[in-house]
């Protein structure tokens, strides 16, 4: 390095140079911005606009057929709706703390478990993916068939273990933890995956000299892996939540249309795509829609403000 | 803000300095390595075991599926491989999907990769909330009004379209992943490049991006794979040519039966190209590592 | 054979065309064409065994006529996916759409999404629209429009286990009673063994529970098309159906469709399985199924109504109003679904064929198993619909399916239905 032989007072006169690359490095903040930005914003703001003008409307059957607008009442009815929207609240909540607080736990420690360098670790790593990529239709017909209570594998296991025969996901009771159980299943090896390149780039020292110093594992991960890696921890679980308070394809798969027979399975996801191409309820479809785009930005922005206050304490 | 404070790595030249290992660790080597391989086993088993399943199941009748007596008791068959290239007629499935995940997967990374640079550096927390908003958006929503706007200029059924659609869903992720990633790369670095000459874009391009590999393979697979797997958009715009691999393994199921064998081979059949970019991917995760002990 | 009925096909066609096409036909079949010349045509629909048979025969219509069939096929819930984004964005992709005419002719055609097809089908005395069978043809009428041909029928029979009746000495139920009796004698869960097996998800069970509906006397509706799931026999009907899963069916019950019941019985541990006739090449099939030599078909079991179970139309054809070609679109229906092809279909690809000629053709019925020839032709009793006729169907699915829950449960059906039908007859009127 020749850090030593640049006084820092050069830094600003060397920056405010000429030419493109100069003009480059002035608007770098938008240049390399502004792209990603514009590409969401093509794509999204007719399907926004057009949700939120939905949502206002009593449309139906199809978006062709004439509707009259209706003010609020769309998300009055939802608010209002203790039988399907509350409780579906209630799951989509359940089902995403509980399979991230188990994914971000399960990740970390296996994260840090493969962290290492070791023989095999490649293929390791490669055999951790496979549950992400098996595709997601045919991932939830697996386990319909591994949990059905009669020919299912799960239950010859259990039998042979010494262990009572469950009903899994066709219990109206354990159902949405058996569907828990799938999608930690299915993305702790994402988490993982995110955190073991963020392991990769955290730099050695700190440890090193705090392992000097006499500091137990346990310490060292708590007051210096921890808070360095915080960053992409926050990454692995900002979207987990968001994907997991979106999960359709393993419930559709697993319990059908109306997420089972007394509704047990049933998320503001799956409530909504039922309102919309199950019921073509296309108005108050849009309304549940944006109550729920809604929710997950709430809860989101909570998640941001209370890292945020971590950080600063 | 982030972890700037707790960071303790001062100078550049700090993280190129590889200590020895301490004595201590020593004495640990004996038992530790023993835990460890056993615990990765159990690991590794919980996630593939499942699949395991799976795999037997492509070799099997659909009776054998259905029937738990003959979960390890059977004859293997070579028949549903033999439905998925030929009845069905994957080949070109595979292409598609081959086609549309890397296209997907290369333009996230140059949308994305930069952006979360910009992001991370500039703390514009608003782009963050605005990109992932992509991300958060029911993909319920998105589908008449995109189909309507597909059509308008005639590219329902290109691999434009899924393409479009796919970075959608991929850029994303790489954007929220690199951005972490990003802050937790120490600044010094840029500074004392730019203070050498280089520019902030070149400083980005020579000193960031080699330093960033691990986390831009990590999102490169992860983006692959989410464009890979995704069934809603490829469903309605994509047509018999485009169609990608999650939509045509619904032909398994039809009217009154399901070929779960067949469904099974298939599935097995879609992860191996996705494995094999995956193993190669993978040596950049292990390979970032040590260029950036290097370029240190 | 195979030569001459292709010749045949050859001929039905050329009068038609000519008149459609004009001299067009002929310098198009070398190449150039107008730009009046329909030179494609694409079809999207649910894969089913009639699916799988146009495969074949749209080659040999662009062989024989120069017209390209595209085909793209989904599975169930995909297409229905597929079709109300796409017509909702009023697409003119494809031409030919296949549907379920129960779940989607109401609210399609009140949508403007399905083309009048009543002046096409009375077109050509020689095509034989009533070659149909008049339930089928009902089937696929609203209003006094015709929006679709029919080309797959299906009916709710009995499956059995003939070795094990014989066994235990139990003669063919031909009541509910006698099933309720046998399937009672013949469960032996502890063994993994069950008496039924039957759908018991609130959603798909309806259909197979409406043949119970009207077997004890009762219907969805009544003949003003109001809620009548809380009558004595609706009751009496919810009830018997929840018995019979609660007391013999398999665990996990409420979350089975025909997937998981069939491949039960297909596995040979259940005794009883009642469902549509159209799954019967599953179970005769040695690598799905172990009961491929003891299966047996019966007749749906009378009722004390009788034995009305349904006999409907699953999947039908039907024209993209927003398409721009439907004469050439109305061409190729007409000439896939002749009596010719029909028989074609109905041999090859085992596809129940809503033609009479089909089924008074003993060479075309040579392929389906013999005991459900007979079931079919002995259309006595049966009933057009096996689910609530309204444009909200989906929902209303939802809502009557919800007392046999409570039954199968051991819930109080009595409050279930009443509850039902009293949101049943709220959905019917929103849509007076």
């Amino acid at each position: 390095m020749t850090t030593t032989s640049h006084p820092s007072y050069l830094a600003p006169k060397r920056r405010r140079g000429s030419g493109l690359t100069t003009w480059a490095d002035r608007h770098i903040k938008w240049l390399f911005t502004a792209p990603a930005i514009v590409f969401v914003a093509l794509l999204i703001i007719f399907p926004i606009a057009y949700t939120v003008f939905l949502s206002f409307t009593d449309s139906a059957s199809s978006v062709t057929r004439p509707f009259s607008f209706v003010g609020f009442e769309n998300y009055g009815k939802w608010l209002g709706d203790f039988e399907r929207f509350w409780p579906a609240v209630g799951r989509t909540a359940y089902f995403t703390i509980t399979a991230l607080v188990i994914e971000l736990v399960l990740g970390l420690a296996i994260a840090l478990l493969l962290r290492k360098t070791f023989r095999g670790q490649s293929i390791v790593r490669v055999f951790i993916l496979l549950p992400l990529v098996a595709t997601p239709v045919a991932v939830g017909m697996m386990w319909l068939l591994i949990f059905e209570p009669s020919i299912g594998f799960a239950n010859v296991l259990m039998k042979s273990l010494g262990l009572p025969a469950q009903l899994w996901l066709s219990g109206t009771d354990t159902a949405l933890n058996t569907i828990v159980f799938i999608d930690v299943w299915q993305w702790t090896p994402m988490v993982i995956l995110i955190l073991l390149a963020g392991l990769s780039t955290l730099p050695e020292e700190p440890d090193e000299a705090a392992r000097v110093d006499g500091a137990n594992a346990w310490q060292r991960f708590r007051h210096i892996t921890l808070p360095l890696l915080m960053p992409t921890l926050a990454a692995a679980a900002i979207l987990r939540s968001i994907d997991a308070m979106k999960t359709f394809d393993i419930i559709y798969a697993t319990k059908g249309r109306t997420g089972g027979s007394n509704n047990e399975a049933e998320t503001l996801n799956m409530l909504a795509y039922n309102e919309s191409f199950g019921n073509s309820q296309y108005g108050s479809a849009a309304a549940l829609l944006m109550l729920f785009l809604m929710f997950i930005i709430i809860i989101l922005t909570a998640l941001t403000i209370l890292r945020s206050k971590g950080h600063r304490a | 803000m982030t972890a700037t404070a707790q960071r303790p790595t001062r100078s550049p030249a700090a993280t190129a300095r590889v200590s020895p290992p301490a004595p201590r660790r020593r004495k640990k080597r004996l038992l530790g390595p023993t835990l460890r391989t056993i615990a990765i086993v159990v690991v590794v088993l919980l996630f593939v075991l499942p699949l395991g399943w799976m795999l037997m199941a492509a070799f099997k009748t659909n009776l054998d599926i259905v029937t738990p007596s003959r979960t390890f008791d059977f004859t293997p068959t070579l028949d549903n491989f033999g439905t998925v290239f030929g009845a069905q007629d994957f080949a070109p499935f595979i292409v598609n999907s081959v086609v549309v995940g890397v296209g997907a997967t290369i333009v996230a990374l140059v949308l994305g990769v930069p952006a979360a640079y910009g992001i991370a550096r500039y703390r514009i927390r608003n782009a963050t909330a605005f990109v992932l908003l992509a991300r958060v958006i029911p993909g319920v929503s998105l589908l008449i009004p995109w189909y309507f706007l597909f059509s308008q200029v005639q590219l329902v059924g290109t691999y434009t379209a899924l393409i479009l659609t796919h970075i959608f869903v991929t850029m994303p992720l790489v954007v929220a992943i690199m951005a972490g990633f990003f802050e937790g790369l120490p600044e010094e670095l840029e500074e004392a490049a730019q203070i050498d000459g280089s520019s902030r874009v070149g400083a980005f391009v020579r000193v960031v991006l080699p330093l960033a590999l691990p986390g831009v393979a990590t999102s490169a697979i992860l983006a692959f794979i989410f464009s890979w797997n995704n069934f809603l958009f490829a469903l309605v715009l994509s047509n018999q040519e485009t169609r990608t691999l999650p939509v045509a393994i619904s032909n398994f199921t039809s009217y009154a039966s399901v070929d779960w064998g067949g469904l099974m081979a298939a599935s097995v059949i879609i992860t191996v190209p996705v494995m094999l970019v995956a193993l190669f991917a993978q040596r950049y995760v292990v390979a970032g590592l040590t260029a950036g002990a290097t370029k240190g | 054979m195979i030569t001459r009925s292709r010749r045949n096909r050859r001929a039905a066609l050329a009068a038609p065309l000519a008149l459609a096409l004009a001299a067009g036909l002929m310098a198009c079949a070398g190449g150039g064409g107008s730009s009046e010349k329909v030179t494609d045509l694409t079809l999207i629909a649910a894969n089913s065994p009639w699916t799988e048979g146009l495969k074949d025969l749209a080659t040999e219509y662009e062989d024989e006529t120069g017209v390209k069939v595209n085909l793209e096929f989904y599975g169930n819930e995909q297409l229905n996916d597929t079709l109300k984004v796409k017509l909702n964005a009023q697409s003119s992709d494809f031409d030919i759409y296949g549907y379920q005419v129960q779940d989607i002719m109401r609210e399609f055609s009140r949508n403007g999404w399905l083309a009048d097809m009543t002046d096409y089908v009375e077109s050509d005395a020689d095509w034989n629209w009533d070659d149909f069978q008049e339930s089928s043809r009902d089937a696929v009428t609203l209003d006094g429009v015709v929006y679709g041909v029919p080309v797959m029928t299906e009916r709710h029979i009995m499956y059995y286990r003939a070795d094990l009746l014989e066994a235990a000495g139990i003669p063919v139920p031909t009541t509910l009673d006698e099933l309720d009796a046998a399937a009672a004698k013949l469960n032996d869960p502890t063994n993994g063994f069950y008496g039924i097996a039957m759908r018991g998800a609130k959603v798909p069970l309806v259909t197979q529970f409406s043949s119970f509906l009207y077997s004890y006397g009762g219907d969805f509706q009544d003949e003003d098309g109001n809620a009548t799931v809380d009558t004595p026999e609706a009751k009496d009907a919810y009830a018997f159906y929840g018995k019979l899963l609660k007391d013999y069916g398999p665990p996990g019950a409420t979350n089975m469709g025909w997937p998981e019941a069939s491949a039960i019985f297909a596995q040979g541990n259940a005794a009883f399985y009642l469902d549509a006739d159209s799954q019967a090449y599953t179970f005769l099939d040695p690598a799905s199924s172990a009961v491929v030599d003891t299966v047996a078909y019966g007749a749906f079991p009378e009722g004390p109504a009788g034995s009305h179970p349904y006999s409907i139309v699953p999947q039908t054809v039907g024209i993209n109003e927003y398409s721009k070609k439907k004469d050439a679109a109305w061409e190729f229906i007409k000439w896939v679904t002749n009596e010719e092809n029909s028989k074609t279909l109905l041999a090859d690809d085992t596809v129940p064929s809503a033609r009479d000629s089909s089924w008074a053709d003993d060479a075309a019925t040579a392929s389906f198993p013999a005991g459900l020839v007979e079931i079919v032709r002995n259309s006595e009793g049966t009933v057009g619909h096996d689910r609530p006729q309204l444009e909200k169907v989906a929902q209303a699915r939802e809502i009557v399916g919800a007392p046999a829950i409570s039954a199968i449960e051991g819930g109080d059906v009595d409050s279930a239905a009443d509850k039902a039908n009293t949101d049943f007859q709220d959905l019917l009127d929103g849509e007076k």
